[in-house]
Formats: structure tokens, C-alpha cells, sequence
């Protein structure tokens, strides 16, 4: 039993310290003690700013003078991280799922594509915050290039208002491999 | 149920004709642009029911809200249009809402860790109260002034905060309301409440979730709906995170939307989807 115990601890904490990018480790051991207030909570959302955001957190919201651009475009490309499989995944149904599920009237909790982007023709209630994505497939754009942008948009356009959707952990490299391969099917309702 | 008897009565006995913003009202639905025509708002309801609690409530003590600021409100007129600003007494930055909160604790004998003040407050009285203080100053211009230390320094925070980009999303308030203004989230558009002094129709009746809203709800929303704020992505624990209600985050930003809204008229309550 204590053995056990035992295992479970350095496991444990073995994997917390893997784990924890940076910005958290400032909160791991506090949220194990006690429950967090609200108060709390939003202290340390603010607090887990990273220096990126920090960056681009100015009335323009863009890279402000004084930084390298190329060299905020190198630190975010070194960030992103490739799925075994290729950057085109298999499960192109999945993909069209997370990019915006056509029964739900194309809303995902995930990608959320449509919030931004129009692509479907179908799906009527899209943004037109970001470009168009339909007949994306026929632009000859290179599918990793694609999953670069979706997994961190600022290797790309630094500051860009599209959320880094890999970067942060709300799609995984798989999920993100399947989005591309919706995107870049010649059979998929985009590029119809 | 009382709510709905008030909105009824509130229907049948009509008001001023309502003037709203060309945007706002295309967004409306017909049924909404019919009543408003007729002079019919279902936000009057709030203030109706703003106005019964404003004269019924007792504290421990024995006080109303009307035993210090007279009958029908009338020493209150005026006072929303400079709030959020500074209170000796509470010797804090307050809003609407904590200032409400901050009189019935303070004058009225209701005890702040009282739970079931605290259920009554937030669930019951709070919207109603606010939005019919706010009322009172209908027709006045907004003018909230920075004199005091401490209101400039909100207000600078307040502008910190707004720019402020964080979650796991890289929003701030101001990526959907300074620089995709104009432009829409699938078919909702996005407006600037900065630059276009949307301040003056706040608290505002929302038909889509059928709730009167005053502005402390719409910043904690904001934050609750579109900022993630954990790396490790989990649709439950990470999805939200507000800040706590009365909170100098929720009031900075509060100070920064109507200072900037100064000079325009408040005509509460408004209407939105």
C-alpha cells in the first residue's frame, strides 16, 4: 500500500514537472492545496500572460517597434509541433467537425472556423473577420503551411487576432492535421 | 411572476416614445420594433420593479433606500451619470452595482456574509435597483471625472485592461471592440463601445437571453464567453473564468467605457439582442 503510495507520488510529480509549460508552474501547487477563489482564478489567468501577448497587448495590437519581427516569427515557428502522421491527417470527417459541424449549423467548440470564416457555402452564419476559406483547396497553398497557420498564426502574422489554436492546447496536432485535410480535400463542400 | 405582472402593466400603460440607434434597431425583431413604436420597452418592467424595491425594502435597521435619498429617488438624480467615481465612504472606485451593494451594507444593516442577503442581492434586487437608479438620470449628459488618485488610476488600468491580451484565445476586449469594429462574429456585429459612447443604454434589457443586463454582467460575460484562460485545454475546467463580481477589474474597465462615452446622453434602459 505505501508502496504504492509511493509510486503514485513521484509519478506524480514527475508528470507536473514535464508538463507544466512556464507560465504555470506558478499555480500548480496552489490549485492542489485548496479551491481556488474566483478572485484567485482571474489572477492568475492574468498572470499566465506570456511575453508574446505581452507584446502585442498595445492600443494597435501589433508587434510594437522595437521588436524583430522575424525573430517573433522564428520563436513561434520553433513552438509548433507536428502530429506523427503528417500534417495531413486521415479523418477528414473529424476535421470538418472541429473546423464547424455542418448539422449544428456549423459551430464546433474547438476550431470554431466559422466564427471568422466563411467556407461551406452552406453554412450561411459565418464571420468575415478572416478571408473567405472557400475553394481554399485550389490555391495551391501548401497543406503544411496551412497547419502552421491554424496551430500558431503568429509564426506567421505576428499578433494576428487569430488565436493560436495549437499553442495553446485547444486543438491537438492530430485534430489540426485532420482540419487540413478537410480543407485541402478536393471532395470537401470548401472546394466544390 | 411578479416580474411578469410588472411587464404586463408596464406593456398596457405604454411610456415615451423610444428614439434608438439606426444599428440597434435593425437587429431587433418585428415584434420588438412594433412595441417600440407604440412606446412599449420591456426594460421598463426592471425599473418598475426597480422602483418598488427602491421604496419596500427595510435593512435591520429599519431603513429603505428611500430614507436617505427621498421619495421617488429624487436626491439620486444625476448620480448615475458620474459612476463609477470615488466614494469616501466606501474608500473605493464604485459602480452602480457596488454601490448599491456598498448603501444596504453600510446604512441599511444588511450583514455583506449574510447568504441570504447575498442570494437576494444578486438574484433579486441588484438589476432592478441599478437599472432604475440609472433611470433617474435619464435625459443627463455623462460625466464621469477623474479628480481623485484613485480613479485615475482605475481609469489608466482600465486601459491597460482593455488592450490586455490573455487566454487561450490571445484576446483582449479590444480585438473584437477597437480593431474588428464594424465587422461581425458570424452574423452578430461587433461594436465599439469606446469610440461610439454605447455607454448611455447601459443597463440594458437583452431580448436573446430575455434578461435585463447592467454593464458589471456584460465585461464578466465577455470574459466568461470568449477568453480561455488555462493552456491545458479542457471543455469543462478551462472553459471559464470570470472575474468576481464588483471586482476593480470589472469596475476598471467599467470607468474606461463611460469616461470615454462623456458628453452623451443616458438613455436607460437600452435595447439589445
Amino acid at each position: 500500500m505505501k508502496k504504492f503510495l509511493f509510486t503514485g507520488v513521484i509519478l506524480g510529480t514527475g508528470l507536473l514537472v514535464a508538463c507544466q509549460p512556464a507560465a504555470q508552474q506558478a499555480e500548480a501547487p496552489k490549485a492542489e492545496e485548496k479551491k481556488l477563489s474566483a478572485k484567485e482564478k482571474f489572477e492568475i489567468a492574468l498572470a499566465n500572460q506570456d511575453k508574446y501577448q505581452k507584446a502585442c497587448s498595445n492600443p494597435n495590437q501589433l508587434v510594437p517597434e522595437g521588436i524583430d519581427l522575424e525573430t517573433f516569427k522564428k520563436e513561434m515557428l520553433a513552438t509548433v509541433k507536428f502530429p506523427e502522421g503528417g500534417v495531413v491527417g486521415k479523418d477528414i470527417a473529424k476535421g470538418e467537425k472541429l473546423f464547424g459541424d455542418p448539422k449544428k449549423g456549423g459551430k464546433s467548440r474547438r476550431g470554431n472556423c466559422y466564427a471568422c470564416h466563411c467556407g461551406d457555402p452552406q453554412i450561411i452564419a459565418c464571420g468575415n473577420i478572416g478571408p473567405s476559406l472557400r475553394g481554399y483547396g485550389k490555391r495551391g497553398i501548401d497543406p503544411k503551411d496551412t497547419y502552421i497557420r491554424i496551430y500558431n498564426s503568429w509564426a506567421v502574422n505576428p499578433c494576428s487576432v487569430m488565436p493560436r489554436l495549437g499553442y495553446h492546447g485547444v486543438l491537438k496536432p492530430e485534430e489540426i492535421a485532420d482540419i487540413v485535410a478537410y480543407m485541402h480535400d478536393p471532395n470537401s463542400p470548401l472546394n466544390k | 411572476m411578479k416580474r411578469k405582472a410588472i411587464l404586463a402593466s408596464a406593456l398596457v400603460a405604454g411610456g415615451a416614445v423610444f428614439t434608438m440607434a439606426m444599428a440597434q434597431e435593425e437587429q431587433l425583431p418585428t415584434h420588438l420594433k412594433e412595441l417600440l413604436e407604440l412606446g412599449m420597452h420591456p426594460g421598463h418592467a426592471f425599473i418598475d420593479e426597480g422602483k418598488d424595491y427602491y421604496h419596500s425594502i427595510k435593512g435591520a435597521n429599519g431603513k429603505t433606500c428611500a430614507s436617505c435619498h427621498g421619495q421617488d429617488g429624487e436626491k439620486l438624480q444625476g448620480a448615475y451619470a458620474k459612476m463609477p467615481r470615488y466614494y469616501k465612504d466606501l474608500d473605493r472606485v464604485a459602480d452602480i452595482d457596488t454601490r448599491i451593494k456598498g448603501c444596504m451594507t453600510k446604512y441599511m444593516g444588511f450583514d455583506a456574509k449574510d447568504k441570504k442577503f447575498k442570494k437576494d442581492f444578486d438574484k433579486k434586487w441588484r438589476v432592478p435597483l441599478a437599472t432604475y437608479v440609472a433611470s433617474l438620470s435619464n435625459g443627463q449628459a455623462i460625466s464621469v471625472q477623474l479628480d481623485d488618485p484613485q480613479e485615475k488610476e482605475m481609469y489608466k488600468y482600465g486601459e491597460q485592461l482593455w488592450y490586455m491580451r490573455v487566454g487561450a484565445r490571445d484576446f483582449s476586449c479590444g480585438i473584437c471592440h477597437t480593431v474588428l469594429a464594424g465587422k461581425r462574429i458570424r452574423l452578430q456585429g461587433l461594436p465599439d463601445p469606446v469610440k461610439n459612447k454605447l455607454y448611455t443604454h447601459w443597463p440594458a434589457y437583452r431580448f436573446g437571453s430575455d434578461r435585463m443586463w447592467t454593464m458589471e454582467d456584460r465585461v464578466r460575460s465577455c470574459f466568461k464567453a470568449y477568453f480561455l484562460y488555462t493552456k491545458q485545454w479542457d471543455e469543462k475546467k478551462d472553459w471559464v473564468k470570470k472575474p468576481p463580481a464588483h471586482s476593480d477589474w470589472v469596475i476598471a474597465l467599467e470607468l474606461y467605457m463611460k469616461h470615454a462615452a462623456n458628453g452623451a446622453t443616458i438613455e436607460v434602459p437600452g435595447l439589445l439582442r
